[in-house]
């Protein structure tokens, strides 16, 4: 008896133990989520947050120093106890650097008043401190009046207000001269209401999305990386998008169902897990060197050595990310066409159709929808991929947009920016990273949101496809 | 009624017609498939010039980089197993079909997030951070498993009435703001116990005690950041063999006394052995050739260590750093590119493997789900 | 108009002949393989014009290959292989200088289960017509309101010609499928069980639809329903694991059967 029960409550505290595997696979869903959460949590407030007119704050040291600039974060002081937190002083011009690392216990008092401002600047980035007065000729304004003319003349084009001179001070007295051309905007965020912040962080979302970067890529937008990026995956999808589906007819309609077939179609598969680098260097050595090198010495002799084609540029680039897309399209193409009915190809070829008749009247608009979520998920993989752009020809910054008013209008030639490229040459490559980041952070939750979006609309399309199919039957 | 006849005018129009496109299409697949064939034979034509100049030197170039590509795709892989693992078997056998319905995109989705974000997140935001919260990390990996286990043991004592609101088909989803709430505090009391288990700075005791170097861009970072990349791949893939285990056959289990848990480790896992072991093959096939994360988040060392605290640098971020710079003939450039076939070939090869193995099962499945 | 109905002396197989001037399509020795197996073994028979012939057999017997290979449908798949003659109006089909697509136009096919495409009834319609010839569009909204008519399909669907042919109930479909085919004007046309996935209303709107088909074109049915045949067939042949068994006059095949397989199948001992 004693022994039953025994072995009974064995087992029991052995089956509690087998229990807990189930939560643990749970947490490893939960475990997921967290983590693609706070991705994407991380990226949209520090992307978004960035453009939000952020508040300044005048300091005063122990030591009687004082400055103004934005808090930034704090971190724990690395040789006695307590934090140390950063600010972005701005004023490069005046003080050399932009950033100051104070131990708040040093800190004896920190005000926020409302005639702060921030100028957004050309030559040397942002300026935090007052405005004293505005020069234009012999007339001159101060105070609340300067302020008032400043906003006024901002909203001229920079060319009309080259005779304007401002007078500015920092927190601990220096003075500067400011012509007014090189100025893009004025802020002066304590003063303003929650409402204008809002039109504020509107406009500076709008100007990251349509201007081109400044500062060493500290400062500005993403607009020519937009473009390049768009104009890319176009010409991408211009060439994927009829081998792909050529292919994958050839390979489900009419190549003989053999084991070669099965064979190509693994092979075509498995394509798509090859990393993107080894197409980057196929890409190089035969698109770049090989056939750009050959064009050049057919061509544009007279410019050598300097290459036109033989080194990367739009072209090759689209090619070899055309080429890394190639699988992905194959086989979606080949679903949808699989999925047809075997009768609505009969029902055509015994109403008298010849093959290509079935298939361009039947086959191919039905599978019309499984196309376009093949061609959506490869714009979207060509959208992210960055380490064959490496090779075949992105550039830091591009003096020159792929597309002008100058004959032949497209540019194939040219190296173009990449947003992809564009975050990891701004985060490692910057000469001022920490400046960087924030536009960073806004960089890739653009490019995020990008992928994002176009994945979602292959998942729904697909989704809905088979529903279609799905009720049909 | 009368009727016109149809006449058959167009006939050889449309024949013509017919025979030149089906002639088009035949050479445009073949052009297709050749050109992709091409990438082979490229790779090799150009890692031909090499064998003239002996392997001694390819050797002592291309090795660190083979052993920083091990380490790093080792180090995703010892994260992303256990994970992909767990959230599949999970949503395959434990989940509800409506929850699972939602969970799997999203899960997938996390595999379209582009490689050089999730490097920019692990080498400037989570690097830095490691590194002055050492302790912190190292309390996190060991403290989650538990928290979960603790999460099922507690469920399992609470009133019936929260177990019905709460119940482990929806386990998934409500499991996150508990985990949330877990790493919070870890996160509070780990200052705590580095101060009162290792004399107020980990780092600081390793490199003493044991010599071990930290470096802030380290096989760690990297291994948490590929690890997140490949999760959705093993994730999908063993999650589909999972699923395609025949119910059947769980339920015999299940009839013949078995634990659910039982059932699904004697039974489950093993019918979708080889799909689990493509599935993983697949992870290691995208860990390998990964470009972005590594080079972003690794530091880009080429050192033989095998310390998790130090940088590696890969083949694919070598071939990605250095082959533009090298000159087209020299012989870097056929180094890089043998580097290229290798894991050209390597991949192929593995996904071939995983594909097949694939096929079969499903096919075995087919099998019993017909005759079951 | 039955000329000579005796025993083939090569084989055992019974076979109905028809002078030429009656026989529409005939079958001379026919077989076919898949892949190397046979299904169809030395089939000689005749079928005579605007007469509506029945094929029974149980399943696996080769009535479908039979219909199939009559439309040439063998042609998408390699694996096939076939000897002896089929001949249309005196025209073998497998003639190089026969045009295989304009053979499918003259000898149309229903399949077992409706396979409308995905567009509107009146594109369904006109989809074999658009192929065939260029027309202005009153001569085309002609032809297909006359073979809506013939499908006695009209009066149900001339208010929605353009919705989705999809939404029409399954025999609707099926008769669409009928009217589609005859609006190309077939000589023949073949029939695979085409009331086997419907209704019993449907079923019989079909079937009185196919003796009403009589008076225009030739009907071969395929059909594992012996009422249905006894019902609507004028001739029945009857195949058994690919040979063709017994062929007559339907009532002579039902209620007088020569060989005893026949009777069997008939009575129900082989299914």
């Amino acid at each position: 008896m004693t022994s039953a029960s025994h072995t009974v409550s064995r087992r029991r505290r052995f089956s509690r133990v087998n229990d807990v595997w189930p939560w643990l696979c749970a947490a490893s869903v939960a475990l997921s989520l967290l983590m693609l959460g706070a991705l994407l949590t991380l990226l949209l407030v520090r992307g978004l947050g960035h453009f939000w007119p952020a508040t300044l704050e005048e300091v005063t040291l122990d030591s009687g120093e004082t400055f103004a600039g934005q808090a930034v974060r704090e971190v724990a002081l690395p040789q006695r106890a307590g934090d140390e937190r950063l600010y972005f002083t701005g004023n490069q011009d005046i003080e050399g650097v932009r950033w100051r690392w104070v131990a708040i216990d040093d800190i004896a008092e920190s005000a926020q008043p409302d005639d702060l401002i921030r100028l957004d600047r050309s030559p040397w980035g942002d300026f935090i401190g007052r405005l004293v007065a505005i020069e234009q000729h012999d007339q001159r304004w101060e105070g609340d009046a300067a302020w008032q003319r400043l906003n006024a003349l901002l909203v001229l084009p920079a060319s009309q207000r080259q005779d304007s001179q401002l007078l500015l001070t920092t927190v601990d007295g220096q003075t500067l001269r400011q012509p007014l051309a090189s100025v893009a905007s004025a802020q002066a965020p304590n003063a303003m209401s929650v409402w204008q912040k809002t039109l504020a962080w509107g406009d500076a979302v709008w100007r990251f999305l349509s201007e081109g970067p400044r500062a060493a890529n500290t400062d500005g937008g993403v607009w020519p990386a937009i473009f390049g990026t768009v104009l890319m995956v176009i010409l991408m999808s211009v060439m994927v998008t009829p081998f792909g589906v050529l292919a994958a007819i050839y390979l489900n309609e009419i190549a003989h169902q053999g084991r070669l077939t099965r064979l190509v179609r693994i092979g075509v598969r498995n394509l798509a897990g090859v990393p993107s680098i080894v197409y980057g260097v196929f890409g190089l050595g035969v698109f770049v060197y090989g056939i750009g090198g050959s064009l050049d010495e057919w061509f544009f002799s007279d410019t050598l050595p300097s290459p036109t084609f033989g080194t990367g540029g739009l072209l090759w680039a689209s090619l070899t990310l055309a080429l890394l897309t190639l699988p992905v399209v194959i086989v979606a193409t080949e679903e949808g066409l699989a999925r047809i009915p075997e009768a609505q190809r009969e029902g055509a070829v015994a109403l008298g159709a010849t093959r290509l008749e079935m298939l361009t009247r039947i086959v191919l608009p039905m599978a019309a929808p499984a196309m376009l979520t093949g061609v959506i998920l490869a714009v979207a993989r060509a959208a992210g991929e960055v380490a064959p752009l490496m090779l075949v020809g992105v550039a830091k910054l591009a003096p020159q947009m792929p597309i002008d008013g100058e004959f032949p209008y497209l540019h194939l030639e040219r190296k173009f920016m990449h947003l992809g490229y564009h975050l990891f040459d701004t985060a490692f490559h910057g000469e001022d990273v920490q400046a960087a980041i924030p536009l960073v952070y806004a960089t890739a939750l653009l490019l995020v949101l990008i992928v994002l979006v176009l994945n979602l609309t292959a998942i729904f399309l697909r989704h809905y496809l088979r529903r279609q199919r799905g009720n049909e039957c | 009624m009368t009727l016109p006849r149809l006449t058959s005018s167009r006939q050889p129009i449309r024949l013509l017609q017919d025979r030149m496109a089906t002639g088009l299409i035949t050479a445009g697949g073949i052009g297709v498939l050749l050109a992709i064939l091409a990438i082979g034979v490229f790779l090799v034509w150009e890692t031909l010039p090499l064998l003239a100049i002996g392997d001694t030197l390819a050797l002592a170039k291309l090795s660190p980089l083979a052993w920083g590509t091990l380490k790093a795709a080792l180090a995703a892989l010892l994260f992303a197993i256990p994970v992909a693992m767990g959230a599949a078997i999970y949503s395959a056998l434990f989940m509800s079909a409506r929850l699972r319905s939602r969970i799997k995109p999203a899960l997938e989705m996390m595999e379209a997030i582009p490689g050089v974000v999730v490097g920019f997140i692990a080498g400037l935001i989570l690097a830095p951070w490691v590194e002055r919260h050492l302790a912190s990390a190292l309390v996190l990996i060991i403290w989650l498993p538990l928290s979960a286990a603790l999460a099922g043991l507690l469920w399992q004592r609470a009133k019936t009435r929260l177990r019905r609101h709460l119940p482990l088909s929806w386990a998934g989803l409500w499991l996150v703001p508990w985990l949330a709430v877990m790493v919070a505090l870890a996160l509070w009391l780990a200052p705590w116990m580095e101060q009162q288990w290792f004399d107020g700075d980990l780092r600081q005791l390793l490199d003493q005690r044991y010599g071990m170097d930290y470096a802030t861009r380290n096989a760690l970072i990297v291994g948490l950041a590929m690890g997140f990349a490949v999760i959705p791949s093993i994730y999908s893939l063993a999650e589909d063999a999972l699923a395609d285990v025949p119910a059947s056959l769980i339920e015999g289990a299940q009839a013949m006394g078995a634990s659910r848990w039982q059932a699904l480790w004697k039974v489950a896992l093993v019918a979708a052995g080889p799909g689990i072991f493509s599935a993983i093959m697949i992870g290691a096939g995208r860990a390998v050739g990964e470009t972005m994360i590594v080079l972003m988040a690794s530091g880009n060392t080429a050192l033989f260590s095998a310390s998790p605290f130090e940088g590696m640098r890969s083949m694919a971020a070598a071939i990605a750093i250095e082959l533009p710079e090298a000159s087209p003939g020299g012989q870097t450039y056929h180094l890089l590119i043998l580097a290229a076939l290798v894991l050209f070939i390597f991949t192929f090869l593995v996904n071939t493997l995983a594909e097949v193995v694939r096929q079969r099962l499903r096919r075995r499945f087919r099998q019993m789900g017909g005759t079951l | 108009m039955l000329a000579s109905l005796h025993s083939a002396n090569t084989s055992q197989a019974p076979v109905a002949h028809f002078s030429s001037e009656h026989s529409c399509l005939s079958i001379d020795h026919f077989s076919l393989a898949y892949a190397g197996k046979e299904a169809l073994c030395e089939l000689t028979l005749s079928v005579p014009r605007h007469r509506v012939t029945a094929f029974i057999g149980p399943s696996g017997c080769g009535k479908s290959t039979l219909l199939r290979a009559i439309n040439r449908l063998h042609d998408l798949n390699e694996s096939v292989t076939h000897s002896g003659q089929i001949t249309l109006e005196g025209q073998d089909i497998h003639d190089p200088q026969m045009n295989v697509t304009e053979l499918r136009r003259r000898v149309g096919m229903v399949f077992q289960t409706p396979n409308p495409f995905p567009m509107s009834i009146y594109e369904n319609v006109a989809f074999g017509l658009r192929l065939q010839q260029r027309m202005p569009k009153r001569k085309r909204d002609d032809i297909i309101e006359w073979a809506l008519t013939s499908a006695a399909l009209w009066d149900e669907v001339k208010d929605r010609l353009h919705r989705s042919a999809w939404q029409l109930s399954g025999g609707q479909q099926q008769r669409l499928v009928i009217a589609r085919t005859l609006a190309i004007q077939p000589d023949v046309l073949l029939l695979d069980e085409p009331a086997s996935a419907l209704d019993p209303i449907s079923t019989l709107k079909i079937e009185e639809l196919i003796r009403n088909l009589k008076s225009e074109l030739t009907l071969i049915l395929v059909t594992h329903n012996m009422q249905q045949a006894a019902r609507v067939s004028d001739y029945t042949a009857f195949l058994h694991q690919g040979e063709l068994v017994e062929y007559g006059p339907t009532d002579q095949v039902f209620t007088n059967p020569r060989l005893q397989r026949t009777e069997n199948y008939i009575t129900g001992r082989i299914t």
